[in-house]
């Protein structure tokens, strides 16, 4: 049910080098998931998400610092090791000094057409950023018209939105049926699900979650055991999930950038285009960099945890990503003093120690099923 | 009603045995390649120390980092609730334990019915385990049962500043070239993984009374390296079950709850 994602997923560059021979169109690799993609569908290019690959690299060393974080490395190493060939452009949004210097080293050692780099507000909070970030996309519009030699209409950003906002819709979908006692999917399913959408052509991820949505509700699992959120920055550690599902426990919800923060919000369609993209990527859920004087991402995350019944949650910290970890104290606090939810605290590097990670996620599950233990 | 714990760790693979909830046996041998072959031998010596036969165990729980490949266990626990079970056993007060092994040191925190509230785990260093304090007696050519001994007689502080267990090493080198005592040095080596170790009490919080275990808590040195840093006495288990033995204790415990409890 899911295979097709999963082919997505695992080749995404065979993937996006057919779909430019296909469509004769324009492949941009973004960083970050403040980048508006509605834009950059209007004008018919396709938006690709640069992660990295989980293996050991030697590449990054001269560019990037060591003690920045291990995924930002990893995706610089990507470009590096030329498997972003087929890249015409790049750009980012404005969002983490790391994710930042990955994309300048980018545009300084690895040649691309067109790149940008796209001043998001920082404090979100504040009134100012929907006018901010509004006139900031008119320049970034302007931009990629001047690029492809062809007019954005309003219209076109229209679609854009329909696009993004018809896969937001149906992400959202499926998610909700992980709400359920015995959720039809697991959270490695959903994890490349979500991952595969930054990936390829929403218009054709659309139409296979169409499709999914038509057989999971019929859909039975064994069940589901402990049910577990992640929750973090970037996340798409599929061997670490497959393992902490395979020792029995389901993961049922998440809030990663590369899973509910990345499509949780629509844009609203009634109004000003510009303006409204802007506002989506002012209002949504927060990257912990710019959630800042309040901390609002931790009462959503209390919010989805009681929304979707968990009964433990993973913090999964990337090595070195300050913004996360300043957050993590206060998130413990809410989950376990608030709604009672253990958490357990995991540095992550993009290479995962299984062995070392199986045992403290073995004695974690052992706290929750601890009544049958003592 | 005999059950046995055998905790496979990463240097030495340990065996309990236990008659309804009273330990009878303890033996321990070198983890070999084959884990199994060494749970086999380890428990064997339990058994003729403890004068009985092999169908009398009613249950046997493995626990520790090769737990798994003990195929003739009936259960596995994590080294997380074996530890909190034996020390529990041992220690009613104990609200914190502090495990240190070969190859890893982890703290553990309880309630007062001996449930396991939180954790945490150094296992990405051995700065901060007992291979250290190998690694350093050798370079010392010092016998490892002599350094917490030896350690005592010194009333130096010297840092050892590197957070890795060869660049430790390397500073070690440095002080023996300078012509350091010997019981300085070796005092400042479990002076620097008390620090570590220590560090990671205070992370997950103190609270009293707080056990130390694990083949390292033999080392009254390091012992004494804790207290100076903590302010207070740890309680490590003395008679009876030694403190490597506490893990594998809390194994056969659980396994005698398996089949009813005692």
């Amino acid at each position: 049910m899911f295979e097709q994602f999963k082919d997505w997923y695992e080749n995404r560059h065979e993937y996006a080098k057919k779909w430019k021979e296909r469509t004769g169109g324009k492949v941009i690799g973004t960083f970050c998931t403040y980048v508006p993609e509605e834009i950059l569908y209007a004008a018919d290019i396709l938006p690709v998400r640069i992660l990295g690959s989980h293996e050991p690299q030697d590449v990054s060393e001269p560019h990037i610092f060591a003690m920045f974080c291990p995924f930002c490395r990893d995706c610089l190493a990507q470009g590096l090791k030329g498997r972003f060939d087929y890249l015409d452009g790049i750009t980012i949004a404005q969002s983490c000094l790391h994710i930042r210097q990955t994309f300048t080293s980018w545009d300084l050692h690895i040649p691309v057409d067109f790149t940008y780099y796209l001043t998001h507000p920082m404090h979100i909070q504040s009134p100012r950023a929907i006018p901010y970030l509004t006139e900031e996309l008119k320049e970034f519009k302007k931009a990629v018209e001047e690029w492809t030699g062809k007019e954005i209409t309003e219209e076109d950003l229209k679609r854009g939105i329909e696009i993004m906002n018809t896969n937001r819709r149906l992400l959202q979908q499926v998610y909700e049926l992980r709400k359920q006692p015995n959720p039809p999917l697991t959270g490695l399913e959903a994890m490349i699900m979500v991952v595969s959408s930054q990936m390829v052509d929403k218009r054709e991820h659309n139409k296979a979650l169409v499709e999914l949505l038509e057989k999971l509700p019929s859909r039975s699992l064994d069940e589901p055991g402990e049910r577990l959120m992640i929750l973090g920055s970037e996340d798409d550690d599929t061997k670490f999930i497959a393992m902490v599902e395979d020792l029995g426990s389901r993961i049922v919800i998440d809030e990663h950038c590369t899973g509910t923060r990345y499509f949780y919000e629509e844009v609203n369609t009634n109004g000003d285009a510009l303006a409204s993209i802007a506002e989506r990527y002012v209002k949504r859920i927060p990257c912990p960099s710019k959630d800042w004087p309040e901390r609002t991402r931790v009462d959503h995350i209390v919010k989805l945890a009681k929304e979707y019944d968990i009964q433990g949650a993973i913090v999964m910290q990337m090595k070195f990503c300050d913004p996360h970890e300043l957050d993590t104290p206060a998130i413990k606090k809410a989950l376990e003093n608030d709604v009672g939810v253990p958490t357990i605290f995991l540095e992550f590097d993009v290479t995962v120690p299984i062995g070392q990670f199986k045992t403290r996620v073995e004695a974690f599950l052992e706290i929750l099923r601890e009544e049958d233990l003592f | 009603m005999i059950t046995a714990g055998i905790d496979c760790g990463s240097k030495n693979t340990k065996v309990c045995i236990v008659k309804e909830g009273v330990v009878l046996s303890t033996a321990s041998v070198l983890s070999g390649f084959d884990q199994e072959e060494s749970a086999e031998q380890a428990l064997k010596s339990a058994l003729e120390k403890a004068g009985i036969k092999r169908e009398e165990i009613e249950h046997i729980t493995a626990t520790g980092a090769g737990m798994e490949a003990i195929k003739f266990s009936h259960n596995t626990i994590t080294t997380i609730t074996a530890d909190a079970r034996g020390t529990y056993s041992i220690f009613p007060s104990a609200r914190t334990i502090i495990d240190i092994g070969a190859e890893e040191g982890l703290v553990i925190k309880i309630d007062d019915k001996g449930k396991v509230k939180d954790f945490g785990i150094n296992e990405k260093c051995a700065a901060g385990a007992g291979a250290f304090i190998e690694a350093m007696s050798r370079a010392l050519e010092v016998d490892i049962e002599n350094m917490g001994e030896l350690s005592l007689k010194s009333a130096k502080q010297i840092p050892i500043n590197a957070q890795c267990t060869i660049f430790a090493e390397s500073e070690v080198v440095s002080l023996i070239h300078q012509k350091t005592l010997k019981e300085d040095i070796i005092r400042a080596v479990h002076d620097a993984i008390a620090d570590r170790n220590t560090s990671m009490v205070r992370q997950i919080g103190i609270e009293k009374d707080v056990a130390l275990i694990g083949g390292v808590a033999n080392n009254i040195g390091f012992v004494d390296s804790m207290n100076r840093n903590l302010g207070f006495g740890l309680l490590v288990p003395k008679d009876g079950v030694a403190p490597e033995y506490v893990s594998a204790l809390g194994a056969a415990l659980v396994a005698q709850d398996k089949i009813g409890g005692y």
